[in-house]
């Protein structure tokens, strides 16, 4: 039997082949099974809520975070807290008035690598009619169906969430924790 | 005025409980009823919080009343009453003590299921949650609690339509035995002797 050795103008050629998708931005849609959530408190008493109706258009090359973009958009009235009265109170006038606002989206182009890590998406979230950056920390699992896990603080007055009656930051805190988890498929 | 029931009246201490009770349980229905339909803002809360924090306070009033009822025993039912009647009246009243009981129970568990805030008893003193946030339990609870006051409504009803009856038909001592001497005589005859 005979070993046929390939020759190194062969492999490089494969492995240039090998490698090039991988130095390219990828586009990923999100997959089922991913999660975007909230935590507040009220009086002190910590909730958490979670957006069951949002989805992510995601282009990402973790060579070139620079060239990264990011495009969420968010079904406000999915959000459920486990409590159907504080449910539609968020949906209501006070909070995302969904009636006239019925989508949150947030966008972002170019990323930063940070030190540990990780990356930062310096984004733009519109809610209520709002336009304001919001800066997203994520950490990016890399394979075949990569997993993006993020957080980011929203300030809700800068919005207009919770205003009225609702605007006392001794209540409910300006600052609202988001994390989200999502499964990308690519496209 | 004795402070001790007797076995033909019944003491200052029993007479109070009975009374404030009797108020407490009306005020808080009558809240509970209208403070739904109040707008849902912090400005409107204190209703709720108020609510709550009668309904505790009667499940302490309660608990002191039936302690009280066992340490210092029970008037004997007034003569003549036929037994059926008796036993019935009984019934209620054990009836009434449990739906005392269990409306600020319920209530409770409604409040500590939904998760939605502290609960602070007339802002003073934080109440401890009987269960963590859980929406199926909040939702049983607030089913009990609703079905319970009109149970209790409709008991309230038979047990004052009786004590009424017993006063002004009767003319017996049933109600006036549950007020101070002197205030009502036991029958509505004897006022004008």
């Amino acid at each position: 039997m005979t070993v046929k050795l390939t020759s190194p103008a062969a492999v490089a050629a494969a492995l240039a082949a090998m490698l090039a998708p991988a130095a390219q931005a990828a586009d990923y849609a999100q997959a089922p099974g991913s999660t975007l959530a909230f935590a507040s408190r009220y009086d002190g008493e910590l909730f958490t809520g979670r957006f069951s109706d949002f989805a992510t258009r995601l282009s990402f090359d973790p060579a070139r975070p620079e060239a990264g973009r990011l495009d969420v958009t968010i079904a406000l009235a999915s959000a459920a807290t486990g409590n159907a009265d504080r449910d539609s109170t968020l949906r209501t006038a006070d909070f995302f008035d969904v009636s006239r606002f019925a989508q949150a989206r947030y966008t972002a182009s170019g990323f930063r690598r940070l030190a540990d890590g990780q990356y930062a998406a310096d984004g733009t979230l519109e809610l209520r009619g709002v336009r304001k950056p919001v800066t997203l920390t994520f950490q990016w699992s890399g394979g075949a169906q990569p997993v993006l896990s993020g957080k980011a603080v929203v300030r809700r007055l800068d919005f207009g969430v919770g205003g009225g009656d609702w605007a006392d930051t001794g209540t409910i805190p300006d600052e609202v924790n988001i994390s989200t988890r999502v499964l990308l498929k690519p496209l | 005025m004795s402070l001790r029931n007797t076995a033909e009246r019944w003491g200052g201490v029993s007479q109070l409980l009975h009374w404030t009770i009797a108020v407490l349980i009306l005020s808080i229905g009558a809240i509970g009823l209208v403070m739904g339909e109040l707008p849902r803002t912090p400005k409107y809360f204190w209703v709720y919080t108020l609510h709550k924090s009668l309904g505790i306070t009667v499940l302490a009033l309660v608990l002191a009343r039936i302690g009280w009822r066992l340490y210092a025993g029970a008037p004997a039912p007034v003569p003549g009453t036929p037994r059926w009647q008796a036993r019935l009246a009984a019934t209620v009243h054990v009836a009434l003590y449990a739906l005392a009981l269990a409306m600020p129970l319920s209530g409770w568990l409604y409040d500590s299921a939904s998760g939605l805030r502290p609960f602070r008893w007339f802002g003073l003193a934080e109440v401890p949650k009987l269960s963590a946030p859980d929406e199926a339990l909040a939702g049983t609870a607030h089913g009990v609690h609703e079905w319970l006051f009109w149970l209790l409504l409709a008991l309230v009803a038979a047990h004052a339509g009786a004590a009424l009856y017993h006063h002004l038909f009767r003319r017996d001592a049933t109600l006036a035995r549950m007020l101070p001497r002197g205030w009502l005589s036991p029958s509505p005859d004897e006022d004008s002797r």
